[in-house]
């Protein structure tokens, strides 16, 4: 008899494909050579957007697809600073209340239609119309928004209720990307599917669970004016893909299947780093920080000795650093390196230090010990509860590990953490909850340092929108950065900013771990010229060209 | 005979229709006992911030506020039509999202099956019945197979077959793109198959008929393939209903590995996402997967073993 059954079916398998498997996504030795022109991008990232319409919800991977596709009216710069893209030029007035943007003339909808100060008035009116669920473009814009008027064909007015300097940077997310109104017009259902702009790509095809499909937009002419070249992009065709499984993700890279992936795996960063063909791209998002928030409702967490213990005794850069083997850095401010007017001066305020910890719980009155070692205050024991997502696309296992050794280090001095797994679902339930949670974990990207005020301030606590998650705020602070929005002088705005970062470190309401990345791994033997743009760290495809001959 | 077959065939129907609503029905509750409001899954779900009259302007929308019965008796009314409503999150009709992703599930369960099958026949005529260590050596293949978990198979496979021998592409929508999902599916429902068709293979090598075909000088590799197979695969079939609808199950955990389109990675996305139009039509789909592969195998059943052809109708 012949053995070898399973053998067989392997090998057949095996053989069938060693002619087909080669396929990769192959460097242009079929392109013509000597110029940046033609041929097809592959990107590959790990989440998928509900809806491809930006204006819709509002999560991060609707807008690093959307820069594909959109135009915003400004361009955001690394250094903060702001520049021209569908809009030409804008005007603000002495009080900071009225914006005038001048648009760009001849620019073209690829549905045909051209854009016109009518089309994005229309998009303003999209974003706060309640039907289509808008949630992040409309937080940025309800607390200050009037309205948007056409005051000729190529001038829009946005006047606002109050100053809000941080607008222009607010704008340039492609939360924001400008559409066709006809698009629009044509309600969610199909919008999300297939929303039209002015931009160096159009969606042609979207493969649920798999791609979307874009080719180039021939006409293009709106290249934003820090955009490496003018006029349309290099590639013909596009296809963004979708890759959930980090093992698959970094594999169709390495296999040359894919030209560059979004968010590369911290476990396969030795991998890229050894491979001479791969080379990445951090970026450093403008946000606060992931970091743990501590529910000031919760009698303990009220008395600022015992937060400031709970900072001391985390020892915050060493969980980061184990969790993630330098991966990705530390930080300990209120916001990250990425944002306008960090201040490094609060980079680490509470370096690890068990006795302060002890004496600051000690002083608090959490004198009284329980037989299992926890501290006591009049018969209660010290413990908080931490509910976290159990879904490891939502807590990746080294976010669990960072938890895990938060619990740790805070059992070393008394007290206790409740690590509590829970569903996308409960988790909701709970956000505008106070009485259901002690700490949570989680982050906010924003372009601006104004970030600080849609978490901690007293407007955000009444709103009661689960935003501010410390329900805790300040007079003093409020002020600040009120101030802070309401002028548009760079030396002002940092003294004020920094003001506001010494009084949020000095608070402790939060526990800040690490800055949110986007992280790029490319193929550099295959393709050049992709770029982060600053303001939600957007990959940015339209000057990107496959490598041949002659370049 | 007409009319027994008949009755026969709408007892089935009828069954099959009380099955499905009774799924459906079960499904819609249980989803309104997680806790959560649904505006905020509508909205973007825990990480999004939407203010109050935008939360209350979608239960408005959606009728959410609206006693339970009322929502059940309208969700039932949408079901008769074939009307499952739209995605809560995708913003598309859900039988659009569900026949646009049923097809690669099918396709991927279909091969993974009949992998499971040429594994289970191979291994059985190989060795089954068989003195010694080649015999001993095909049931521990076997149990080795039916325990690998699918997680754990997809990732090898995928590290082996396509990162490092690059024998298979990682990621491809074509037919190569099949056989690493479908392997995965397929090897541990094999290894379980074979185990079954083994047991009953050794019982029916000891049948007499053995005896006397051997005697009539048939070759013995003739007699347990035309013979003592036949006999072997029926419990195999019988089960192979149950097993398509694990292969689907088995689905949801290999599609995310491989990134492949199917229903299976957007029940996961629904049941996160508290999405319940979609989880509904989707369980839907599944639970009528189950009914028409039950009946298939019945049928199946029929093909290969000529005694059910003469009790159905005749007798019952």
């Amino acid at each position: 008899m012949r053995r070898r059954p399973v053998l067989i079916a392997l090998a057949a398998a095996g053989a069938g494909t060693v002619l087909g498997g080669c396929g990769t996504a192959a460097p242009g030795a079929d392109l013509p050579p000597g110029t940046r022109d033609g041929g097809h991008l592959v990107f590959a990232t790990d989440r998928e957007p509900t809806c491809l319409d930006p204006h819709n919800s509002g999560d991060m991977p609707q807008t690093y697809i959307a820069r594909q596709y959109l135009d915003s009216l400004v361009s955001m710069k690394v250094d903060g600073s702001v520049v021209p893209w569908l809009a030409e030029s804008w005007e603000i007035s002495e009080d900071g209340l009225l914006y005038d943007f001048t648009l760009k003339p001849g620019v073209f909808f690829t549905d045909g239609d051209p854009l016109t100060a009518e089309a994005v008035v229309a998009n303003f009116t999209h974003i706060m119309d309640p039907k289509t669920q808008s949630s992040t473009a409309l937080l940025y814009l309800s607390p200050y928004f009037v309205s948007a008027t056409a005051l000729s064909e190529l001038v829009v007015r946005v006047e606002l209720k109050r100053p809000y300097s941080p607008l222009l940077q607010v704008l340039a997310q492609a939360f924001f990307g400008i559409e066709s109104p006809r698009s629009m017009a044509r309600g969610l259902s199909e919008n999300c599917e297939g929303p039209v702009g002015t931009g160096p790509f159009i969606i042609t095809e979207w493969k649920r669970n798999q791609e979307v499909v874009m080719v180039r937009n021939e006409n293009y002419n709106s290249a934003p004016a820090d955009a490496l070249h003018q006029g349309p992009a290099y590639v013909e065709s596009l296809t963004w893909r979708f890759l959930k499984d980090n093992t698959a993700r970094f594999g169709a890279l390495q296999s040359g299947k894919v030209h560059a992936i979004f968010n590369l795996p911290p476990e396969s960063v030795p991998a890229a780093t050894a491979d001479d063909k791969i080379t990445t791209d951090d970026f450093i998002h403008s946000c606060i920080p992931f970091a743990f928030d501590l529910n000031t409702t919760h009698p303990a967490l009220a008395d600022i000795r015992v937060r400031r213990a709970l900072v001391h005794a985390a020892d915050a850069e060493g969980i980061v650093r184990s969790a993630y083997a330098g991966v990705f850095p530390y930080e300990g401010n209120a916001i990250s390196t990425g944002t306008p007017f960090y201040d490094p001066a609060y980079s680490l305020p509470y370096p690890y230090d068990e006795q302060t910890a002890n004496a600051l719980l000690d002083d608090a009155g959490w004198t009284g010990r329980d037989e299992e070692g926890y501290r006591t205050k009049d018969g209660q024991r010290l413990s908080l509860r931490l509910p976290y997502n159990s879904d490891p696309g939502e807590t990746p296992p080294a976010d669990q590990t960072i938890l895990q050794n938060f619990q740790a280090m805070q059992k070393r001095v008394g007290v206790e953490i409740q690590l509590l797994p829970k569903d996308s679902a409960s988790l909701t339930a709970i956000r505008r909850d106070p009485l259901a949670f002690d700490i949570r974990a989680g982050y906010w990207n924003s372009p601006t340092a104004g970030v600080m005020y849609i978490k901690f301030s007293q407007e955000t606590y009444e709103l009661d929108n689960g935003q501010n998650v410390s329900y805790a705020f300040d007079a003093e602070l409020d002020e600040i950065l009120l101030d802070a929005a309401a002028t548009t002088d760079p030396d002002l705005q940092q003294r004020l900013y920094s003001q506001a970062q010494d009084l949020l470190t000095a608070q402790a309401w939060h526990i800040p771990l690490y800055p949110i990345q986007t992280r790029l791994a490319i193929r550099s033997d295959l393709v050049s010229d992709i770029w982060i743009e600053p303001s939600e760290g957007e990959p940015v495809l339209h000057d990107a060209y496959l490598n041949r001959e002659g370049l | 005979m007409n009319v027994v077959l008949i009755r026969r065939i709408l007892t089935t129907i009828a069954s099959a229709a009380l099955l499905l609503w009774a799924v459906a029905t079960i499904v819609f509750f249980l989803q309104h006992l997680v806790p959560g409001d649904p505006a905020m899954a509508i909205l973007g779900g825990a990480s999004a911030n939407p203010p109050e009259e935008t939360l209350q302007a979608i239960r408005d929308q959606y009728g959410f506020e609206d006693p339970l019965l009322v929502q059940y008796g309208a969700f039932l009314t949408g079901l008769v039509q074939l009307d499952l409503g739209e995605s809560y999150t995708m913003k598309q009709p859900v039988t659009a999202i569900v026949s646009e992703q049923i097809l690669p599930t099918l396709q991927l369960t279909g091969a993974a099956l009949a992998i499971a099958w040429a594994l289970a026949i191979t291994l059985t005529l190989l060795t089954a019945g068989r003195r010694g260590w080649l015999g001993r050596l095909g049931a521990g293949i076997e149990v080795v197979f039916a325990a690998l978990p699918h997680f754990w198979l997809g990732v090898v496979l995928l590290v082996v077959f396509a990162v490092v021998l690059q024998w298979l592409p990682v990621v491809d929508d074509g037919p190569l793109g099949l056989v690493l999902p479908a392997l995965t599916l397929g090897i541990p429902l094999g290894g379980f198959l074979a185990q079954v068709t083994r047991d009953e293979f050794d019982v029916a090598l000891r049948q007499p008929f053995v005896l006397s075909a051997l005697s009539r000088g048939a070759r013995t590799a003739d007699v347990r393939f035309r013979q003592v197979l036949r006999h072997a695969a029926l419990p195999g079939i019988a089960l192979s209903g149950w097993g398509l609808g694990s292969l689907i199950s088995g689905a949801v955990v290999v599609e995310v590995i491989f990134s492949r389109q199917g229903i299976g990675q957007v029940l996961v996305a629904a049941v996160n996402a508290q999405d319940l139009p979609l989880v509904i039509g989707v369980t839907f789909v599944v639970a009528l997967v189950y009914v028409i592969a039950n009946i298939l195998s019945d049928a199946a059943s029929v093909l290969v073993d000529p005694r059910l052809r003469h009790t159905i109708g005749a007798t019952s």
